[in-house]
């Protein structure tokens, strides 16, 4: 993602304002889903925002910091078990205690293993935090105190919106979180760590800490995602709790919208969890060949994705300069 | 231990087989200017290196304000007050040219007395300073090459150092761009700063330095005021060719 984009961010590290104050007015929109009483809208709802939320999540990581994380799930994973262990050991069934033991939860796991393989970097990073993913799915299957690989039942709360609220409230509070971080001296760390880490050591950020700062953040978000849902889910299971879905969704939403931009990760979660859903319901058998292809062609066309093409430099020009760059 | 400002003692650099510096000591003088000199492949920048924290030395030390910095990872020099420019530029291309310089003003010596907006206000008064005022708001990766250098000076001094170590910052620039960049030196110097210059133009390292130090493959061959140093016949053989050793005489003939 990295690789010499044509269009850039002008002003600011927090994206184009345009498009973050509509962004912000549809996320308050989408507070009201509930009012509609259609339980199928509010579970498609609720599932925009939770990818939001992981996309969000892995935006300071990837986006930011310029460190492309594979391994997120693990988090979102680690999150869903929490509250599923606080119900089915200790009867606890609320979700503010639940998203606050998964954000614990998270951050320490983020900061053990941050520290020796954020010492990679580039492409090691990413194989390493892939393969951290596939080993806690193999370890979480054979703790018997998790249910091992037969899974853990979570009772859902009586008024079942509240995991919808509860979900908006994580991911308006995980934009809110980027919008700060992005305005303030931590999202020029992360991001002179991803325009050139040895010329930011130069200037005195130090790289290691940073990047497992980025990744502990990252981690939060995604762990309060899988604490609400698996309270919404009901049940947890290895597959559901690290399903590779939450893990590569959330990294194409983010360059969908725009990697390293406050607004982008909803924008991408929308855009994406849209056509997944129609593709769905219209080509069930190739569904999953357009929405590859749909993967294809935001790479070559918009390699820095839709709110770039809001920035006065690049712009439409920058999508000519894609087609150029890979001679089509 | 020293009670020199800036101490480079018996400092070596071995890459495998390659003896880059062999045993290399010298002093700098605070609010000296310091002229680094030696042809390509003498072990400047590996020294520039050494002193900035990039590299460890494999034998000797460096000691700043009687302080061992040799073990000191690089962001942490910085904060020490030594800040240095590349000689390949390295800005960060996707942000302005006022960002560029701001990320030095948030995470130098000075840093943790500023937040976000104080880090902007001082990276304008440097662009100010450096003559980049007017491009502020550029990606750093429109810049011209003149511009790239300043913007090298211009980042390294939001770190509010004590020495600057400068590599080469006036290679590929025309003779009014080196006059000028030369100003802009002796204006931070006269604020205080410390240079150390790396340099391959004899006219702009002899017109700024008050000392020069001649590497050649690895080993310091002459030290001393940049007058004598330039008469030295070992440096004129090493360094500066029979043509420069001919025109020297014709000059001193003259005279």
């Amino acid at each position: 993602m990295a690789a010499a984009p044509p269009s850039r961010a002008l002003g600011g590290i927090t994206g184009n304002a345009t498009a973050l104050r509509v962004t912000a007015g549809i996320l308050i929109v989408m507070a009201f889903v509930p009012l509609l009483h259609s339980g199928y809208y509010e579970n498609l709802g609720r599932s925009v925002l939770m990818f939001a939320t992981l996309s969000l999540g892995w935006n300071i990581i990837g986006g930011y910091a310029g460190y492309v994380s594979f391994g997120n799930v693990v988090f979102f994973g680690l999150g869903s078990y929490v509250t599923a262990a606080l119900w089915q050991h200790w009867h606890q069934q609320s979700i503010v205690l639940a998203i606050l033991c998964a954000m614990v939860v998270g951050v320490a796991f983020a900061l053990v293993l941050g520290m020796p393989i954020l010492r990679l970097r580039g492409h090691y990073f990413g194989i390493a935090t892939l393969g951290i993913a596939l080993a806690t799915q193999e370890i979480v299957s054979n703790i018997d105190w998790l249910g091992a690989g037969s899974g853990l039942t979570v009772r859902p709360v009586d008024a079942y919106s509240t995991y919808y609220y509860a979900m908006w409230i994580v991911c308006a509070a995980s934009m809110l979180a980027t919008y700060l971080i992005a305005r303030s001296k931590l999202g020029y760390a992360f991001v002179a760590i991803r325009e050139n880490e040895e010329a930011a050591a130069v200037l005195g950020v130090d790289p290691t800490r940073y990047k497992v700062v980025a990744w502990a953040i990252s981690a939060a978000m995604a762990a309060a995602a899988g604490a609400v849902f698996a309270g919404a889910n009901g049940f947890m299971d290895p597959p559901t709790a690290f399903a590779l879905d939450n893990n590569v969704f959330p990294i194409v939403m983010a360059i969908l919208g725009g990697v390293g931009t406050v607004a982008g990760p909803l924008v991408g979660a929308l855009i994406l969890t849209a056509i997944n859903e129609t593709l769905w319901s219209h080509f069930p058998q190739i569904h999953t060949l357009f929405f590859g292809a749909v993967i294809v062609v935001v790479v070559v066309f918009l390699p820095r994705g839709l709110l770039w093409l809001f920035n006065t430099r690049g712009g439409w020009k920058g999508i000519v300069g894609s087609l150029g760059a890979y001679r089509v | 231990m020293s009670e020199a400002f800036l101490s480079i003692q018996n400092v070596a650099m071995h890459f495998g087989g390659l003896r880059a510096l062999d045993d290399v000591s010298f002093d700098v003088e605070r609010g000296s200017v310091l002229g680094l000199i030696g042809p390509n492949g003498s072990g400047k920048t590996t020294l520039m290196n050494i002193v900035s924290g990039v590299y460890k030395p494999t034998h000797g030390s460096v000691y700043f304000n009687g302080k061992r910095i040799a073990d000191v990872p690089t962001y942490a020099v910085c904060r020490l007050g030594i800040a240095r420019t590349f000689q390949v530029v390295k800005p960060f291309a996707n942000l302005s040219v006022r960002e560029n310089v701001a990320v030095g003003a948030m995470y130098g010596r000075n840093g943790s007395k500023r937040n976000a907006a104080a880090s902007f206000e001082r990276a304008q008064e440097l662009l100010e300073i450096v003559g980049l005022a007017r491009v502020a708001d550029r990606h750093a990766s429109d810049l011209t090459i003149p511009d790239r250098k300043r913007l090298e000076v211009a980042k390294a001094l939001a770190l509010d150092p004590e020495v600057l170590l400068l590599d080469e910052v006036m290679a590929g620039l025309n003779a009014t761009e080196v006059d000028e960049a030369l100003e802009l030196l002796r204006t931070v110097n006269a604020r205080g700063v410390t240079l150390i210059v790396v340099e391959h133009l004899m006219k702009a390292i002899v017109s700024i330095s008050t000392a020069i130090v001649v590497l050649a493959e690895g080993q310091k061959i002459a030290e001393g005021a940049p007058a004598e140093v330039l008469a030295s016949p070992r440096v004129i053989e090493a360094y500066l060719g029979t043509r420069y050793a001919e025109r020297q005489r014709q000059r001193q003939a003259q005279s």
